[in-house]
């Protein structure tokens, strides 16, 4: 009997999490590409406008990131105003619960077929060294390195350690502003 | 509880051995398909391998409607408008594509917009486009490599925008794949070579990459043993029948393997070599295969070390120790190289090639690091990585 009436609440609290994640990752693309090089080297080869979606089939979160140009990612608040060029999409909130909780890489998740990609795959590949790039800064070592294929062995304690606060900083100021226009 | 899980699927018929062609009236009548167009390239059709197909459909009381036979190796758009077209005007109700992987991307292709109606192959590109099951289309290989005839994908040119379209949709599968020796009977060696080494790396891939699964893997074991034991085989006899079959069918099996598998890093740098480079996509894999294996090892060596059985037979692998059957593994590889070297010259390193200057390599590099297929690779990989990984293969 109390099996049953926690259930729903546990799947509810399941797709808040990662509802929040999505907005944590979402405002943390975009500072990570205001803080750290190689991210914005990447993201230059993407064009200027270009979208790019995260979501969950079929009505699920979503994060939306526009490319404003020189490497830099603005997340959008609010509906994007055009096609997006480039989809992830898990197939169920249980998968991307699966990834957003470190319990599956984002590669595995590719290779499990968690997920599909609608858009252009080089695209999808560069999107997704960026999000490991994001993920070995903002995440813990121990848990970085089930979040990612592989850590970064050249990124010392000092810039992990550096880069990581500037984005929890500027992540935490987009809520609060956020919070503040609505 | 374990996270791991897969998919498997593959629902092509296989009519596979002696007088397998003429199996295909009967095949036909299964899907009340009594109208077939063939769609072939001049290089089959010059083999004379439309002759033995032409005859066994014949006999069998079935006309063939209509044959194009000019698909160009790069297909584009305009061809396969052109071949609807052609469909249409002859009342045509079903497809058999005969060649290697041009001709069956391209029948692919003609099959949606036969089915789908519309001029513009450009409208149903993408993933997952297609709801429905399209006409009746059978395979008949002609090289034993490219695992074509059991793959959801097909890529086609748009030459106007000077870009690849990608088609995914198990829709685009045919229904029947057939294997049949005598295709394959007149395959010089250097492309016996070429394309095995391509099923040899697909199986391979297949077995070491992200999403092995157990399926998967018994097709791809399969194809690796009856590809070590049957290309010297050919190699050294050409019109040995039985080789040729056990090699069309390993081809088929590492397609079955490599689909539901994905393959890493040796397409991506096949890929990139062969888009820059204009390399045959066969000769890529077996350039690349032991070096992108000796990256990978420390990410590999169990699956690697358990393939030694395939790759070599069990009395080497009985007696290599566990902790060296992965090196040994990648040392066959490597002997079967030096023998096809000697059989046909097939390069073994870019610089053998002839047609790969060095100044090439960090083009290569930089397109490899963006190709889809390194995300299933067992270890991350950086510019860098790819660059070492290349220099190796210079030789």
């Amino acid at each position: 009997m109390l099996a049953k009436r926690i259930k729903p609440m546990a799947l509810q609290a399941r797709r808040l999490y990662v509802e929040t994640m999505f907005q944590v990752m979402g405002r943390a693309l975009q500072a990570v590409s205001e803080v750290d090089r190689s991210v914005q080297e990447e993201a230059r080869a993407l064009p200027d406008g270009f979208l790019f979606e995260m979501t969950v089939m079929p009505n699920g979160p979503k994060l939306v990131v526009e490319h404003q140009g020189d490497g830099r990612f603005q997340y959008l608040t609010s509906e994007p105003p055009r096609p997006v060029d480039l989809s992830i999409q898990f197939k169920h909130i249980a998968h991307a619960f699966l990834v957003v909780s470190f319990q599956e890489k984002t590669s595995v998740a590719f290779a499990n077929d968690r997920m599909l990609v609608d858009g252009d795959i080089d695209r999808a590949i560069r999107m997704t060294r960026i999000l490991n790039r994001l993920e070995a800064f903002i995440l813990p070592k121990l848990i970085a390195e089930r979040a990612v294929k592989e850590y970064p062995q050249s990124l010392g304690l000092p810039e992990k350690v550096l880069s990581a606060a500037r984005i929890y900083l500027k992540v935490a100021t987009h809520f609060v502003e956020t919070a503040r226009a609505s | 509880m374990s996270q791991h899980y897969y998919e498997f699927f593959c629902p092509v018929k296989v009519v596979a051995g002696k007088a397998a062609l003429e199996h295909i009236p009967y095949e036909l009548s299964g899907l009340s398909a009594s109208r077939p167009m063939v769609i072939t390239d001049k290089g089959v059709r010059g083999a004379g391998l439309l002759d033995p197909v032409i005859e066994a459909c014949e006999e069998g009381g079935q006309e063939i409607v209509t044959i194009f036979d000019d698909v160009p190796p790069d297909s584009s758009k305009e061809v396969v408008r052109q071949i609807a077209s052609a469909y249409r005007e002859a009342k045509c109700d079903s497809i058999i594509a005969i060649g290697g992987g041009s001709p069956i991307d391209t029948a692919k292709a003609v099959n949606i917009l036969v089915s789908e109606g519309g001029d513009d192959i450009a409208a149903y590109a993408g993933a997952g486009v297609l709801k429905r099951p399209l006409r009746p289309f059978f395979v008949v290989p002609t090289t034993a490599g490219t695992g074509s005839e059991v793959t959801a994908v097909a890529v086609i040119a748009d030459t106007e925008k000077s870009v690849k379209l990608p088609f995914t949709s198990s829709f685009l599968l045919p229904n029947a794949a057939i294997i049949d020796p005598r295709m394959t009977l007149t395959l010089p060696p250097h492309v016996t070579a070429m394309t095995a080494m391509d099923a040899m790396t697909h199986a391979t891939e297949a077995f070491t990459c992200l999403a092995k699964n157990p399926l998967s893997d018994a097709h791809a074991t399969a194809a690796v043993r009856k590809i070590s034991t049957n290309l010297p085989r050919v190699m050294e006899n050409p019109k040995d029948s039985d080789a040729r079959l056990e090699l069309a069918q390993a081809s088929t099996m590492a397609g079955i393997a490599f689909s539901n598998s994905m393959v890493g890093m040796v397409h991506s740098l096949g890929h990139a070599t062969g888009a820059i480079c204009h390399l045959p996509h066969g000769l890529c894999m077996s350039l690349f295969l032991p070096y992108v294996l000796e990256y990978n090892l420390e990410a590999i060596r169990e699956p690697l070390g358990e393939l030694l059985l395939y790759m070599a037979g069990p009395d080497v692998y009985a007696t290599t120790p566990t902790s060296r059957r992965a090196e040994t593994c990648i040392a066959a590889i490597r002997k079967l190289r030096d023998q096809l070297w000697q059989y046909c010259e097939l390069p073994r390193t870019l610089q053998e090639t002839g047609k790969v200057s060095e100044d090439q390599l960090e083009a290569i590099a930089h397109s490899a690091l963006d190709d889809g297929t390194i995300m299933f690779n067992p270890k991350e990989t950086s510019i860098e990585d790819i660059r070492n990984v290349l220099r190796r293969a210079w030789g």
